[in-house]
């Protein structure tokens, strides 16, 4: 009896929910949305929608990390309206769903870290790091590194590679630095969120940038690539950060200059769809490993109301959210003039 | 036969868990069916694990579509699993043997007097064996940082011959540590079962605390020892965070010595799956749950085999 009337009561529920989703909203602004992805971008977003619901009342948005596949996969799906990743649609996904936007919200970028006692600046380039992760180039004293670091005495001990064992975003933009400097790279492990790493003896995969930053930490003569938001413990944990070659052919430190060099770099040549990598750009004194923070949208929303808040949403992103008051904190830089207007664009195409 | 009511409410109630089960193995099945096509025998024979690339159009092999050099051996993760399943069990069953006895016969017993004074005291036995209780109840997660934090720098520095303490040691130590007291604590219980008589008269015969132990007592207990390996067994294999935490991560590559970086199954999924979710083809995710399906028929393997084990359908002394 209990049961029929707690039944009853349940269907009667369900019936409610259901009839208020097909009321039309009378307030755009009441329309709930969600984001989930990677990571990289969730502190982002948790400094942006508290102050976005405070200036614009009514406004729901409920952020989640799950990681950049996850972003990607669950916006086609259309379970959240805003899925964020550290890496753009592929060609391929492109194909099999055409309405799905990669719009720029911020800058990232990425460093390669060391643990070397006593080493306190170190140079290295895509065919070095390559030849490491390929198990190639064994030990730091190798004559490659060597070349690379005229003056610097390195130790004959026998290098850890340390990569990620989750999908990452940090392992693509890392990937494509290789692949776009190194052509045997380029050839057999290619670029993407996971690398099917060949097997180096002693190799070592962390979890997550936290795990990255631990496991250097753990073991001497370590190198690793961290996310950028990463950098103050990095420093706190007293690990080296590395000059990496560019395409001009200089040793390039990763500073708040040489990354929004190489932004700027790529602005005038982004496609209007800004599915484009900011890795390994030409340009003097353009640090390497740069990328887009993207929100992957659908732009055929189930309704209007929903387009309407999340294209409001987007605006206020990468206008106020752009300020550098906002990204500084996660180490971020705000889009170059030119992109903005690209991703605005795209934000109006959102219906 | 009259169907009333009750039964039949109890008998659809009772149908749930077995259709549940059924449920998930016809979706695992169904769903990986074309990576077991795509993948055939190589998949647990072949090393190689590669995603193939992602970012390039998709070729199509043998009639499935699937990333350019796309590959799927998981080999090494069975070994893994394995692996690291077997040496905590290795490590756990002394030790929990080791408690299980301590508890049920040594334990020393607290003088009337100091009842007296703090009668609050709980029998020092019961707060012990609560103790373990509670260990067993510790989330996984908690183990994994401890391993990080404390147990890898230690093995690092102190053990490992390349300083590098990430590996098939660790993960199995961090799982022996968690299955220690799932073993424990269903051997104390059953220690503490055996019949007074017999301990008694293995005494009477003029047996030592240490015969009436090892040849009384713990033959009795043997098919609940099994029992309780099977439950920390189940709860090896599948172990996930803990696991992602301090195994290294070892992908391509086969495990040579205790400190070769290694990747369990379920830790394996959990780390792809999010690339996995971004293949056009879909093919990675199927495969993923290829694993996933290997994975329940290692778990279905162990417990059949422990079955047997306990059935004394094994048992060479007692042929009946």
């Amino acid at each position: 009896m209990n049961i029929a009337k707690l039944l009853r009561t349940g269907v009667a529920a369900l019936a409610i929910t259901a009839a208020a989703g097909a009321i039309p909203h009378a307030a755009q602004a009441s329309v709930p949305l969600t984001e989930t992805g990677s990571s990289l971008l969730y502190p982002l977003f948790n400094l942006w929608v508290p102050a976005y619901t405070a200036s614009h009342s009514g406004a729901t948005i409920t952020t989640t990390s799950t990681g950049s596949g996850a972003g990607i996969a669950q916006s086609i799906k259309g379970l959240v309206q805003i899925g964020a990743s550290d890496a753009y649609l592929s060609d391929a996904v492109v194909k099999g769903h055409p309405t799905m936007l990669s719009i720029p919200l911020a800058i990232s970028s990425q460093a390669i870290n060391y643990n070397l006692p006593g080493i306190a600046s170190l140079n290295l380039s895509g065919p070095i790091l390559a030849g490491i992760y390929e198990g190639k180039i064994t030990k730091w004293n190798d004559p490659a590194i060597a070349a690379a670091n005229p003056g610097v005495t390195l130790p004959d001990h026998v290098i850890v590679p340390i990569h990620r064992i989750d999908g990452s975003g940090d392992t693509f933009i890392f990937s494509q630095y290789l692949a776009f400097s190194d052509k045997d790279w380029a050839s057999t492990l290619h670029y993407g969120t996971s690398i099917s790493w060949p097997a180096v003896s002693g190799g070592i995969g962390a979890n997550g940038n936290p795990g990255m930053v631990t496991a250097l930490q753990n073991n001497p003569y370590g190198v690793a690539y961290i996310g950028i938001s990463f950098a103050k413990q990095v420093a706190a944990a007293g690990l080296g950060q590395a000059a990496l070659l560019d395409k001009h052919g200089e040793y390039v430190l990763p500073t708040e200059e040489t990354i929004s060099t190489a932004a700027s770099s790529v602005a005038s040549t982004t496609p209007a769809d800004e599915r484009i990598s900011i890795v390994f750009t030409p340009g003097v004194n353009a640090y390497p490993i740069v990328n887009y923070e993207y929100a992957i949208v659908n732009s055929q929303q189930p309704n209007k109301a929903t387009a309407a808040a999340i294209r409001k949403f987007l605006t206020w992103a990468v206008n106020e959210g752009n300020a550098t008051s906002f990204v500084s904190q996660v180490h971020f830089l705000s889009l170059p003039a030119a992109v903005k207007a690209l991703t605005v664009a795209q934000i109006k195409t959102i219906k | 036969m009259k169907l009333r009511p009750f039964r039949l409410f109890v008998l659809i109630l009772s149908l749930f868990i077995p259709a549940a089960l059924v449920a998930v193995i016809l979706f695992l099945v169904i769903y990986s069916g074309q990576a077991i096509v795509f993948n055939g025998l190589h998949f647990i024979t072949n090393v190689n694990w590669n995603l193939g690339d992602l970012y390039d159009d998709p070729v199509v092999v043998r009639g499935i579509q699937v990333p350019a050099g796309a590959a799927y051996g998981v080999l090494a993760f069975i070994v893994g699993t394995l692996a690291t399943s077997a040496l905590a069990i290795l490590i756990a069953v002394p030790l929990s043997i080791g408690t299980a006895i301590f508890l049920c016969e040594a334990v020393p017993e607290i003088e009337r007097a100091t009842w007296r004074y703090f009668p609050w005291l709980p029998p020092l036995r019961q707060a012990l064996a609560m103790l373990v209780e509670l260990v067993a109840v510790v989330p996984s997660v908690v183990f994994g940082l401890w391993g990080v934090a404390v147990l890898i720098p230690f093995l690092g520095h102190y053990v490992s011959p390349t300083g590098n303490g990430y590996g098939l040691l660790a993960a199995s130590i961090v799982l022996a540590l968690m299955i220690t007291p799932i073993i424990a604590s269903t051997l104390y219980d059953a220690l503490s079962q055996v019949p007074k008589e017999n301990r008694e008269s293995a005494f009477a015969l003029g047996s030592t605390h240490f015969e009436v132990v090892t040849k009384a007592m713990l033959p009795m207990v043997r098919t609940t020892l099994i029992g309780g390996i099977v439950l920390a067994l189940g709860r090896a294999l599948g172990e996930t965070m803990a696991v992602l935490m301090v195994s290294g991560g070892g992908i391509n590559i086969l495990p040579t010595s205790l400190f070769s970086p290694i990747s369990t199954i379920a830790s394996f999924i959990v780390s792809q799956l999010d690339s996995a979710e971004t293949d056009p083809t879909n093919m990675a995710v199927r495969a993923l749950s290829e694993i996933a399906l290997v994975l329940f028929l290692i778990t279905l393997a162990v417990n059949a085999g422990a079955k047997l084990l306990s059935s004394g359908a094994l048992n060479v002394r007692k042929p009946q």
